[in-house]
């Protein structure tokens, strides 16, 4: 939690804008953050169900996205930050026992399932009773508590926040290729959750704790941005909105069906293109539009979009109160 | 001896440097070791080299200040430095380091909101995302982080334990971390990480941190609160269990002279079943919920 979380609106806001409105490329990150390409290409695919052929769509997504998989060893970030037995906190495990059959069917080296958890230390009971341990022992898949892995330092090549450095996980640092897995939601704090948010979970909570809190006192936004400039590998992100969540996201919203999967290279980029989808505008979120002027692409005209048109599929996903400006078509 | 798995488990998995990793193959951290000396201690089957090995690790990594790092990658005092001086209190041949570590923390405890966070609670309560009292300070996972309710049990049960050897000027700490533990507990009882609401809407508890919370205001017992978070605490065990859930409730039992019987049978099978997920931590906590020795967690009574 972070003090400014704690105040009123224009007291909340106020800083933040200033800070990320004033990002200058100068200063805010060096030339090995860089990674925004001309064109992105995002796929966003139709799944009405979880007993939709979930793992051809994603072979499909993959696919369509040009990624090289085979040889390579595969992350599979899926999103767990905690469980509510009536809500839809969590990537589904079904489709995440879909990625792990379609990385294997295209031929990865490996593929490891890594989450870490960011309220709860009870990793057997939150594996458990999110279904998501029936799925790693069907599929023999191996787990990591991204929590209490190995960790390395990395020196920030950017600096939204003033952390400067951060410690990560050798699992994640090791893989060839991370895919960020998030469910499609809301956030009471961040506007939108997806697969740049979702890379909170691998900050391990061993070194900074449940919750990452660090991040929050350091700025939600800003953290986002400076973990994702900081992973240099390969990433890929499948994005669970089949049935997604909205308003008091990321735990206590309501259940929202959606019936899509969303797929890219690019986080910025993908991440854009699901806040279209929940009629968000992208570039009114700010790690979103911070994240576009270097990590990746924002703009519809730089989104090569394949697969269903946005809008066939778009849902007036609701906001809490204090983001009702984020709404829009972007 | 109930649980003899956990037994041959922490002695063939303690690492060669003397310490434990958070799982096997995992280099040694100051959270795993700390537990699995105590819960070696525990079990008079242990071989007694175990126990030395692992209390070594732990005062060769002490820091000059007294803290304790997570491990040997991260140089700078940690939340770790609660369940090393816990430990080291343990053993009176040990008990100067973990003065020293009580010591490191009683001047690192986590930071306030700041003065506008609290005008902000004071002229507008109803309008804040969370409700809390700002002004309380306890102990944080990161050092000048906020104050939540794991770190803060940890602290609270090691400075207790050491009791007079600290000195009174722990004393102001001690009541005001209490009173933040108050202050962060779920409506009807129980703690969570450490938020029991946000925008107006009940976060509930979970088991394992509510017992946690529970042994660290074991000595405050016949309060109201307390009451209701152990009543609590059995409700959530009978919907959802779990190595770590079961034994943090059984000690927590144990500290009260309650029976565990039932549920220590319920955390040998839980054990037949998951293994724990192989985490040192949960097995050694389980091996110290089913020995007869819970002396380490029990503190005086006021």
């Amino acid at each position: 939690m972070k003090r400014r979380d704690f105040l009123l609106g224009a007291l909340a806001t106020a800083p933040t804008a200033a800070v990320m409105g004033g990002a200058s490329s100068l200063t805010r990150w060096d030339g090995v953050a860089y990674r925004k390409r001309h064109e992105s290409r995002v796929v966003v695919s139709r799944a009405d169900s979880y007993e939709s052929p979930l793992v051809e769509r994603i072979v499909e997504g993959v696919r369509l996205c040009g990624v090289s998989v085979a040889g390579r060893s595969v992350l599979l970030k899926p999103n767990l930050v905690e469980f509510d037995p009536q809500g839809v906190v969590n990537t589904d495990p079904r489709v995440v026992a879909a990625a792990i059959e379609a990385f294997r069917r295209l031929d990865a080296r490996e593929v490891t399932v890594a989450e870490g958890p960011g309220h709860r230390r009870d990793n057997e009971y939150l594996l458990r009773a999110s279904g998501l341990q029936s799925v790693l022992d069907q599929h023999r898949a191996r787990y990591v508590d991204l929590n209490s892995d190995d960790v390395s330092a990395l020196s920030l090549p950017s600096r939204f926040t003033s952390l400067g450095r951060l410690y990560f996980p050798q699992t994640v640092l090791k893989a060839d290729l991370v895919v960020s897995m998030p469910k499609l939601k809301t956030h009471h704090w961040a506007g939108v959750t997806l697969s740049m948010k979702n890379l909170f979970g691998v900050i391990p909570g061993s070194v900074y704790g449940w919750p990452k809190n660090i991040l929050h006192w350091a700025g939600i936004d800003e953290s986002i941005v400076d973990i994702n400039a900081a992973l240099s590998m390969p990433r890929f992100a499948i994005i669970d909105g089949i049935v997604g969540m909205e308003g008091n996201g990321p735990i206590q919203g309501t259940p929202k069906h959606a019936g899509v999967l969303i797929f890219g290279e690019d986080p910025v980029a993908v991440d854009a293109t699901a806040a279209r989808l929940m009629r968000i505008d992208p570039t009114r979120v700010k790690h979103l539009r911070v994240a576009g002027d270097f990590l990746g692409n924002i703009d519809r005209e730089n989104i090569v979009q394949a697969g269903e048109p946005i809008e066939a599929l778009a849902q007036d996903f609701q906001v809490i109160s204090r983001f009702s400006d984020l709404k829009g078509t972007g | 001896m109930m649980f003899p798995a956990g037994l041959q488990f922490l002695q063939r998995t303690q690492n060669a440097d003397g310490g434990w990793g958070a799982v096997p193959d995992r280099q040694s951290n100051t959270e795993a070791t700390a537990l699995a000396v105590l819960a070696l201690a525990s079990c008079p089957e242990a071989k007694a080299d175990h126990v030395e090995r692992g209390l070594q690790w732990l005062v060769d990594l002490q820091n000059a200040d007294g803290s304790w790092p997570l491990h040997r990658n991260t140089t700078y005092g940690s939340w770790t430095t609660a369940p090393a001086t816990l430990a080291l209190a343990s053993f009176d041949d040990q008990r100067a380091h973990a003065i020293r570590g009580a010591r490191w923390l009683l001047g690192h405890r986590g930071r306030s909101l700041g003065w506008l966070a609290s005008l902000a609670y004071r002229l507008v309560p109803e309008k804040m995302a969370v409700r809390l009292d700002p002004d309380l300070r306890a102990w944080s996972w990161t050092a000048d982080g906020f104050s939540w309710v794991e770190p803060t049990a940890y602290a609270l049960i090691a400075l207790k334990k050491l009791g007079a050897d600290i000195g009174r000027s722990a004393g102001p700490h001690i009541r005001e971390a209490e009173r933040l533990l108050y202050d962060r507990m779920c409506s009807g009882g129980g703690w969570n990480h450490g938020n029991s609401n946000a925008y107006g809407v009940a976060i509930p508890p979970y088991p394992e941190t509510t017992a946690l919370a529970l042994i660290a205001l074991q000595d405050r017992q016949t309060e109201t609160p307390n009451r209701a978070s152990l009543e609590r605490l059995v409700a959530m065990l009978s919907e959802a269990e779990s190595g770590l859930s079961l034994s943090w409730a059984i000690l927590c039992f144990s500290v009260r002279g309650l029976d565990v019987a039932v549920w220590q049978r319920r955390l040998v099978r839980c054990y037949a079943t998951s293994g724990f997920l192989g985490e040192t931590r949960v097995v050694a906590l389980a091996l110290l919920a089913l020995s007869e020795r819970i002396g380490p967690l029990r503190l005086a009574l006021r």
